[in-house]
């Protein structure tokens, strides 16, 4: 009896070290971008493009131009590949520091003003309207139709803002659902099948699990908002004023989601991404609801297992993702625009996509890479492109900021606390409107 | 007779240097005369701006004309520039009151018949009886424009309304608003809320953690000074060894060890028939977490502390009391406690001063969460501190932060006066009896 709780004892230490040791890769979840063709994407946000451009490509790199750059420290092996070949293409040096996207915007209104900001930026789309209100950026006006002509229409409204082309589309991103071919030999068609295997698989006591995402953050659970009728903005995310997060629509999603508690008795803020991927990739959480960053890590530990399938439909709708876009963008402080341009016109042509895919393992959003053959016989890539079809672009205007934090904090009420939906959703809308209206001024 | 003292001031005061010239101090009167000249031009070009600069904040920001950027103002930059003007007219003042002093007293001095120093001389008498302020005055500069500078701007910003979405630099001016800042963040419903609530786990929290740990360090260190205790230094080695490791990395353990379905801590009390807690899920319960594994990593810097203080203790008083008829616990707390709590106080209230501002200790364990609803970007174990880092952070509300920056600052600094003050060992210097 001793021994064994001796070996109990050795057990748990090393599960603890185990659990601390794989690496604490950042969840880039609000950084989301994203998906290739959104159905729903409007006219009205892309540019209009006059005349066809007789040779778009008139400019070249400043004499002594140097550039720095920043790039999220999980796509480097693309990074200082495509530095490398731009370096031999123009002969310009090319500086790169580590920075998560997400932090990239807010690093650039403190330091851009004075000069120490990095001159091409990668940013999710949704921290465009920030940027550009602000002043911050340089239009895309050189590759403009360029850029409209070879990308998704949907990550070409990401990266407009307020009528103009900003970015350079480089990736697009959405959550689809991995799953464990081991465990369940066909993807589930909607959250009832869910249910229905989770009732025959659930091994709470030994941590098996059919399903875990992760319960308390909005950018995984917009299906429960958005398939049924919910959306966080009117008018395409354009109309601050207009929150559809507490419509009937959105309720019903939401009950949806407070039902799956009965198949995932864990706390929301007991779900972390190390914990959640340690599961998945020793086969006893046979889903997960994630992204395409997650790729390179569960194909390595699952090989031919490994399957990704649209998320599961809600409430007999199909899901509608959340997709997000990473966009390159030029800061408006730089001092060799044309270099900046070029090298983030250069970073997000058709042939850096592929390479980006290569090594990562993105969605690209060029409409030739994704004709392309290393995209179309890549199953798990075309399974997000699947589901991509079915997302809408996570809103760009500055008020999606104020979004975050009052929704993260709703959702575990509504988890944890069996608290009603509703009223949950309207208490966040009303702290969004406030800080919206300028309360916090 | 008092010619030579009111020329001089008067020439002094029309311009620097003319009153030691008049004393016949070329060298001093020359030096004097050259900051006059640089300080003026570098006043006339700037002072204007400046004035106008901290009085509107600017007025046209950085606009789109024609596809091309043209610069604006840009309304942070420019309190910056302006502050570091003004802050060089105080200096320019300063420099003008001392030399007109300087004149005055060296005109007395000739009336009185003594020879005006030349300049070796004065050189000679700085280094010999005015050597601490001369030295002093370098780096008293310094500081004005690296330390004091960036602390009167950043308290200045809680008077701005220098946040984001709306007023964010270069396309868009930032503006004065006076006291709207804190208006708003004590009597606006959507503020105030979190910021009493967060002010109130502050409080509870610096108190509870600086008593446990203190009190646990304590009972350490007497139990392993107790007679008959073997191995001391093994034990010792032991229990400081939560220090040593870098908290960053025990209390990102400790966050995965707490984990309420996953956690070692619960899987154990599982094994053993014990329902699991959730340890960082619930509101109270991850208060009580972060204050347990403060204990764990706060206690050894006390129970150090205490020891160093139990070996000052005369033997004789042991043995006095003793020979006097008292148990132990009388002992302890007739002798040890009174002598410990005396020579410790100081530590104790910056322990507490420290504990208010713990930022590690939550932003590593718990990240301020369980998140609470009704809170404005706050969570349950979120302290003031933690509060401000995301404020600026992630939600750059500038204004706020500031705001709530200078309130921090105040409860910190009263607490710390106050309570300083009170101990004994401010008020005598002499040993309690």
């Amino acid at each position: 009896m001793k021994l064994k709780k001796l070996l109990v004892l050795v057990a748990a230490v090393s599960l603890m070290i185990s659990i601390t040791a794989c690496g604490s890769k950042t969840n880039n979840a609000n950084s989301a971008t994203n998906a290739p063709a959104a159905t729903n994407a409007t006219e009205s946000n892309t540019p209009a493009t006059d005349e066809p451009a007789a040779d778009d490509t008139a400019i070249v790199p400043e004499d002594g131009a140097e550039l720095f750059i920043w790039e999220s420290k999980d796509e480097m092996a693309f990074t200082n590949e495509i530095v490398k070949q731009f370096e031999e293409k123009y002969g310009v040096k090319v500086k790169v520091e580590e920075l998560a996207p997400p932090d990239q915007v807010g690093r650039l209104t403190t330091d851009g003003p004075s000069g120490l900001a990095a001159d091409v930026l990668i940013i999710p789309h949704d921290h465009l309207g920030n940027a550009a209100t602000s002043g911050l950026l340089l239009a895309n006006d050189v590759f403009a139709e360029e850029t409209t002509k070879n990308n998704t229409e949907s990550s070409i409204v990401a990266s407009t803002y307020d009528g103009t082309l900003y970015g350079y589309p480089r990736a697009a991103e959405t959550t689809a659902l991995f799953y464990n071919k081991s465990l369940l030999p066909e993807p589930p068609k909607s959250f009832d099948d869910v249910i229905a295997f989770a009732k025959t698989y659930n091994d709470v006591k030994n941590k098996k699990y059919a399903l875990m995402w992760e319960t308390g953050n909005m950018y995984f659970n917009y299906p429960f908002i958005a398939s049924s009728g919910g959306y966080l903005f009117g008018n395409n995310g354009t109309n601050k004023d207009d929150m559809g997060l507490a419509n009937d629509g959105a309720i019903e999603g939401l009950k949806v989601y407070q039902s799956l508690v009965d198949i995932l008795p864990i706390k929301s803020g007991d779900i972390n991404p190390d914990i959640k991927r340690g599961l998945f990739n020793s086969g006893d959480v046979a889903m997960d609801i994630n992204g395409p960053w997650e790729l390179a890590g569960y194909k390595e530990a699952l090989g031919d297992n490994l399957g990704v399938a649209p998320v599961p439909t809600v409430a007999g709708k199909t899901a509608i993702t959340f997709s997000g876009m990473k966009i390159y963008v030029v800061n408006s402080f730089t001092k060799y625009p044309n270099a900046a341009k070029l090298f983030a016109n250069f970073a997000s042509d058709k042939n850096a996509q592929l390479l980006l895919n290569e090594k990562v393992g993105s969605i690209p959003t060029n409409l030739e890479a994704l004709e392309s053959d290393q995209i179309k016989n890549d199953p798990f890539v075309s399974g997000f492109a699947e589901q991509a079809k079915n997302s809408q672009p996570m809103p760009s205007i500055p008020e999606m900021s104020n979004v975050w934090a009052p929704v993260n904090a709703a959702l575990p009420e509504i988890w944890n606390n069996k608290a009603d939906p509703k009223t949950a959703m309207e208490k966040a809308i009303k702290q969004i409107t406030d800080l919206n209206n300028g309360a916090a001024e | 007779m008092d010619r030579h003292r009111n020329k001089a001031t008067v020439l002094s005061i029309l311009c620097m240097g003319l009153g030691q010239l008049y004393n016949r101090q070329f060298i001093k009167g020359l030096l004097f005369l050259i900051f006059e000249v640089f300080g003026v031009t570098y006043l006339i070009n700037n002072l204007p701006r400046a004035l106008w600069g901290i009085v509107t904040l600017g007025d046209t920001p950085r606009m789109l004309v024609k596809g091309k950027w043209v610069d604006g103002d840009h309304s942070i930059f420019i309190l910056i520039s302006s502050l570091i003007t003004l802050l060089f007219l105080v200096v320019f003042i300063i420099v003008y009151v001392m030399n007109v002093r300087d004149a005055r007293k060296v005109g007395h001095e000739r009336e009185l018949g003594k020879r005006a120093n030349n300049f070796r001389q004065s050189i000679r008498y700085v280094l010999d009886y005015k050597f601490a302020v001369a030295f002093l005055s370098i780096p008293a500069i310094g500081i004005l424009f690296f330390t004091i500078m960036p602390i009167i701007f950043m308290v200045l910003l809680a008077f701005t309304n220098y946040s984001a979405p709306k007023h964010i630099p270069p396309a868009m001016l930032v503006d004065w608003v006076g006291f709207g800042t804190f208006r708003n963040l004590l009597a606006l419903k959507t503020w105030s809320h979190t910021f009493y609530g967060v002010l109130t786990w502050t409080i509870i929290w610096a108190i509870l953690s600086t008593i446990t740990t203190y009190f646990g360090g304590m009972l350490v260190a007497l139990l392993i000074n107790q007679k008959g205790i073997r191995f001391k230094g093994v034990w010792r080695t032991i229990l400081i060894l939560p220090y040593a490791i870098p908290q960053i990395i025990s209390l990102l353990v400790m966050r995965n060890l707490f984990n309420g379905q996953f956690g070692p801590v619960n899987q154990y009390l599982q094994y053993f028939g014990l329902g699991g807690l959730p340890w960082l899920t619930d509101e109270f319960w991850a208060r009580v977490t972060v204050i347990l594994v403060n204990m764990w990593v706060g206690i050894p810097v006390s129970m150090i502390l205490i020891m160093g203080v139990l070996t000052t203790i005369p033997r004789d008083m042991y043995e006095a009391a003793e020979v006097d008829g008292a148990s132990g616990f009388q002992k302890f707390k007739i002798v040890t406690l009174p002598m410990i709590l005396f020579t410790t106080a100081p530590t104790l209230i910056m322990q507490f001063a420290g504990n208010i501002n713990n930022f590690n200790m939550i932003f590593l364990l718990t990240g301020g969460d369980p998140v609470k609803g009704d809170y404005q970007y706050a969570g349950a174990t979120d302290l003031l501190v933690t509060w401000l880092y995301k404020l600026t952070l992630t939600q750059n509300k500038y204004n706020m932060a500031s705001a709530v920056g200078i309130i921090i600052f105040l409860i910190i600094a009263s607490f710390s006066i106050y309570n300083y003050r009170r101990t004994a060992s401010f008020k005598e210097e002499d040993m309690i009896q």
